[in-house]
């Protein structure tokens, strides 16, 4: 965007931005200081002194690199499955007349008040009865299928302030619907389709409900430090670490993609410009 | 925090899967035809509803036959050494699974033919949850961990657990725990669960130096000294007694309370409704409760109520704040390795003071155990696994690590003071597994929120409201 | 296959009028294709359980013993368990602070921040961590702010100014606990609006903005007449998502105060939690759930249907 903004916006989000993170930095200084130094409080500065003590024991105690490859492939199909069929799907209800458009649309996006807990019964007994139980299967398709509910909508949202002159023009050109799709939606529609693979990596990522009762032989990386807490046990230092590692990647995957939303990315090839 | 962990809960899954319903120890006794002929029996008399697994189970039962041969034979050489895999379900986590995984090293050093398949559970807010999804997915598992009676009961009832009675006498297990041990574990007279580790629960944790600074020479002893107490903490700027109301810990109080007043035996008839929520005995020991809090005990009720274990021992023995709380044998393992401080000498444990109505030494006490799955595989290295687990050298185990076991025949030299002199009082006592494990999930649920609303407000008309609801709430259950 | 043709030149003079309709593959196989394995997978995924929930909502499944058909009763007791009001009503009050607390917040923020995007890029990325950590993980976080005592960083604060007569149980204090709750919930959420309404501003060309400064706008009426503008789609994304997501809520309310105190910050979705996994009433939480869904259809559709009756 342009170069030229005044000093007192970054200023003013930077100090909201800094309030803000207060509670993160305290979980790094949880996961940095001795435990006993900090049950009055991680911000006190009477017995300050920084310890790796608990990101060792994390880190040699539990298998985090085997954990980090499963949660990558988990994380990496369900996005990509996502990023793939939500704007194809949300391009169709858009542009597309058919019969039922308004109906699926709507049990579709009401789908997305479905708590997770509702799925995993009855996804159990018939993971269990094809013999997914312990297939990174059983638990992508759920994610990618539940994930239609808001990431159809979000990508049907931009859609709709789409240049229709665009669209029309490519039918008029003989332009198939699918080939107006491919050629012409898709490219200019980088931004909402960014948005989706960060949101959908982020919640893949961190789920853990669907993949501690699926898998078994390979979990992810949230699966595997869950059992850091022990029941009865303030370890909250290690659970810092655990915390700290498991968050690491999805913010690097937000840092790294949202360039994909600065003006320009999204060129329009036939704007008013 | 206590059992929280992490995001979700797993739920039960429906039953629909005839696995469960199967009672696979009298398999092991039929010959090959009787049984495939039985399963098919019982596949016709599921209900339509469950169609789906019926053709799965069909295919299990054609397993289970098959096997079931091999394992007669196994079985009838019981006394051959325990070898193959031995399934375990493992939800422990932090130095607990540690702990535990020591112990199944061990057993597979005294036993090296025998490998064990960890099957780890990952759950928050109640391991039932994802137990139960376990088993119910048709894992095969030889022994299960196990910390709730009303749990045990309702895997009884499905046929989960194979009873332990014939094992028990055959590997002569009365020699390493009592009668009241064995009663404990049983469901209906039949035995099921072998605990490996207990603790008490009815004693009120305090730091030596706190009383001492407030002129309080020797711990309380009878309920007056105990209200005594209160006061001279008071004028040293510290909470007499912290109540930890945001969770479950509270209901410790209630408990303890009734115990003394009308012993352990009571504490057991009130779980089984034999006696009735709203009854005399249930309204003398809330009134009780109101005497403590009204001798000025405790902090406000938001405090209480936001207030949950881990920050009650912290008020307590660590930051010298507190003076008593009641929480379980864990607290020692916590003041010993995160506090740093020293048993007996730094903290001390003392059982609740007596109320001089006759049942001063009851105690409740909580326990883990191994049960036997029926679903299992290797019943003769799972009898082993638990044999192990009262022995001498599998309970040191436990015993090093600051876990105390119900054996006789753990040494007790390896506990430290404060672990040795609650097992000394609970070895004499009448014990009573606590009630908040004993009560079906619903009702358990509503005592405790019950009872946080008798900390609002402890008057006779409160006292009512809140009994006559859990009494409602029970009627509906049992 | 034909592309797009050149901008600007139209070919046979339709403006309005009759749409016309596309040739070389129909719409509706066209739609099929797009749709068929997004319509699989949620099937699968979606409907079947859904499926299964309503049928369990009809029976009295408990624990592990399997239920019996009790038709609607489940409903009956559902709308008479004063719980159960009383967690509707919570959840009304959560759902609209939270979610305008967090997309107001959030919505504002992207507003600001379009405007210096490389230099509130370090910000905003701090305002998504806070979205990115696990909410259970947030849960304690929070927890540790909130301590009843001087261990709370919020009590420890009000008496380091004087303040000390404020300090309270935060989470035990039931005129208080819903709020604390709710602030450390939208403290989460705000990560996701900032996100969407950032993405939809930055859509637009870049020689506009441009165009506006040569044009001596300033930075105001920028952002009142081209900004906020532009910003619609990501915030209708946002508030759908946040508000859904808020009924969904259950992580840090298990954490913080698992319901309590006296089930006072209970919600629709701590309470379905509660019936179903603490206390085993499947049938029953199938039933809350149930309720809760109808209860979102009947708010969306005429949302839905006018937003459809638009699109063509």
């Amino acid at each position: 965007m342009t170069n030229r903004h005044s000093l007192w916006i970054p200023v003013l989000v930077g100090a909201l931005a800094v309030a803000w993170i207060i509670p993160l930095v305290g979980l790094l200084l949880t996961s940095l200081r001795p435990p006993g130094d900090i049950t009055q409080g991680w911000w006190r500065l009477d017995n300050f002194s920084l310890t790796l003590d608990a990101w060792k024991s994390v880190w040699t105690k539990y298998p985090l690199a085997a954990a980090f490859w499963t949660s990558f492939k988990l994380t990496a199909l369900s996005t990509l499955g996502t990023m793939l069929l939500a704007p194809a799907a949300a391009y169709a209800f858009q542009f597309l007349r058919f019969p039922g458009r308004r109906l699926i649309l709507i049990v579709i996006v009401n789908a997305f008040v479905l708590p997770q807990q509702v799925v995993i019964i009855p996804l159990f007994t018939l993971w269990r009865d094809t013999g997914l139980i312990d297939s990174l299967w059983s638990c992508v398709i759920p994610f990618v299928g539940m994930s239609f509910a808001w990431s159809v909508f979000l990508v049907k949202n931009f859609l709709e302030d789409f240049p229709k002159e665009l669209i029309e023009a490519a039918k008029i050109d003989g332009c198939t619907p699918l080939g107006t799709f491919w050629y012409v939606v898709l490219p200019n529609a980088l931004t909402p389709i960014a948005a989706v693979g960060i949101l959908q990596f982020l919640w893949c990522w961190n789920s853990m409900l669907l993949p501690m009762l699926y898998l078994r032989s390979e979990v992810p990386l949230t699966v595997l430090l869950a059992r850091v807490a022990g029941s009865f046990e303030p370890n909250l230092d290690q659970q810092s670490v655990a915390a700290i590692i498991t968050m690491a990647v999805p913010l690097a995957i937000f840092i790294t993609f949202q360039r994909y939303f600065t003006a320009g990315a999204s060129s329009r090839t036939g704007g008013k410009e | 925090m206590s059992v929280v962990l992490p995001t979700f809960v797993e739920s039960a899954i429906p039953v629909l899967d005839a696995i469960i319903k199967v009672d696979i120890g009298s398999f092991l006794l039929m010959d090959r035809e009787e049984a495939s002929h039985r399963g098919r029996n019982l596949n016709m008399n599921m209900s339509g509803s469950q169609k789906r697994p019926a053709r799965l189970s069909s295919a299990l039962f054609v397993a289970l036959a098959t096997t079931s041969t091999a394992l007669v034979t196994t079985l009838g050489g019981a006394l051959a050494a325990p070898k193959g895999e031995l399934v375990v379900v493992n939800w422990l986590g932090g130095s607990e699974l540690a702990t535990m995984q020591a112990f199944e090293k061990a057993f597979t050093e005294k036993y090296p033919e025998v490998t064990i398949k960890e099957i780890p559970i990952t759950w928050s807010g109640d391991a039932r949850g994802a137990i139960r999804t376990t088993l119910m997915g048709g894992e095969k598992v030889d022994i299960l961990i196990n910390t709730w009676p009303s749990f045990r009961q309702e895997l009884v009832e499905n046929g989960v657990l194979r009873p332990l009675d014939d094992v028990w006498t055959a590997k002569g297990w009365d020699d390493k725990l009592t009668k009241s041990w064995r009663d404990l574990g049983s469901v209906d007279g039949k035995v099921y669960g072998i605990p490996y580790n207990y603790g008490d629960r009815s004693g009120l944790w305090y730091r030596v130096d706190t009383l001492k600074t407030a002129g309080i020479e020797t711990p309380p002893a009878t309920w007056d000294e105990l209200l005594a107490t209160f006061p001279k903490l008071k004028a040293n700027g510290v909470t007499p007694y912290i109540v930890p109301g945001k969770f479950w810990a509270h209901a410790e109080v209630f408990e303890t309370l009734l115990i003394r007043t009308a012993g352990a035996d009571a504490s057991r008839k009130l779980g089984a409704h034999e006696i009735a929520w709203n009854s005399d005995i249930v309204k003398t020991t809330l009134k009780k409760w109101r005497e403590m809090l009204d001798a000025g005990c405790c902090a406000d009720v938001a405090t209480m109520l936001g207030t949950d274990w881990d920050n009650a021992s912290d008020i307590v023995l660590k930051d010298a704040k507190g003076g008593f709380f009641l929480l379980g044998m864990w607290i020692n393992n916590r003041a010993e390795e995160n506090y740093g401080l020293k048993p007996g000498v730094d903290y001390g444990l003392v059982q609740f003071p007596a109320l001089g109505l006759g049942h001063d030494a009851d105690s409740s006490v909580d326990a883990k155990e191994f049960n036997a799955v029926t679903s299992g595989q290797n019943p003769e290295a799972a009898d082993a696994f638990l044999d192990f687990a009262i022995s001498a050298e599998g309970s040191a185990i436990f015993a090093k690590a600051g876990l105390a076991s119900p054996s006789k025949a753990t040494d007790s030299s390896l506990y430290g003071p404060v672990i040795r002199a609650s097992n000394d009082v609970v070895a004499k006592a009448d014990v009573v597994f606590v009630l908040g494990d004993r009560l079906p999930a619903e009702l358990g649920d509503e005592y405790r929120t019950q009872l946080q609303k008798f900390l609002q407000d402890p008057s006779d008309a409160n006292i009512d409201r809140v009994t006559d609801a859990l009494e409602a709430k029970a009627k509906e259950l049992y | 296959m034909a592309g797009p043709t050149p901008m600007g030149i139209s070919r046979d003079g339709q403006e309005g009028g009759r749409k016309p309709s596309f040739f070389g593959g129909s719409e509706v196989g066209a739609a099929y294709v797009l749709l068929l394995p997004m319509l699989v997978l949620f099937g699968c995924a979606v409907v079947y359980p859904l499926v299964e929930t309503v049928v369990l909502s009809f029976t009295d499944m408990r624990g592990m013993a399997a239920g019996k058909w009790v038709g609607l009763k489940n409903y009956g007791t559902l709308f008479a368990d004063p719980n159960f009001r009383a967690a509707l009503s919570t959840t009304i009050v959560w759902t609209l602070v939270v979610t305008a607390l967090s997309v107001g917040i959030g919505w504002g923020l992207a507003i600001v921040c379009s405007l210096a995007p490389r230099a509130t890029l370090v910000f905003r990325v701090m305002f998504f961590a806070a979205y990115g950590v696990a909410e259970t993980v947030s849960g304690f976080i929070w927890l540790g702010i909130f301590r009843p005592d001087t261990s709370g960083l919020v009590n420890a604060v009000l008496a380091g100014i004087g303040l000390g007569d404020w300090t309270t149980a935060w989470l035990g204090n039931v005129s208080t606990a819903l709020w604390c709750l709710m602030a450390a919930y939208a403290w989460t959420q705000v990560g996701l609006p900032l996100m969407t309404c950032f993405a939809s501003i930055q859509t637009i060309p870049k020689t506009l903005f441009e165009a506006a400064y040569i044009d001596g706008a300033r930075s105001a009426s920028i952002m009142r007449y081209i900004v906020l503008p532009l910003s619609m789609p990501g915030l209708r994304v946002a508030i759908f998502i946040n508000l859904l997501n808020a009924l969904r809520a259950f992580d840090m309310i298990f954490v913080l105060t698992g319901g309590g105190p006296v089930r006072s910050t209970e919600t629709i979705g701590y309470f379905m939690f509660r019936e179903s996994m603490l206390q085993f009433k499947l049938g029953y939480g199938a039933a809350a759930t149930v309720v809760l869904l109808v209860a979102v259809v009947v708010i969306s559709i005429p949302a839905i249907i006018k937003r459809t009756a638009e699109a063509t």
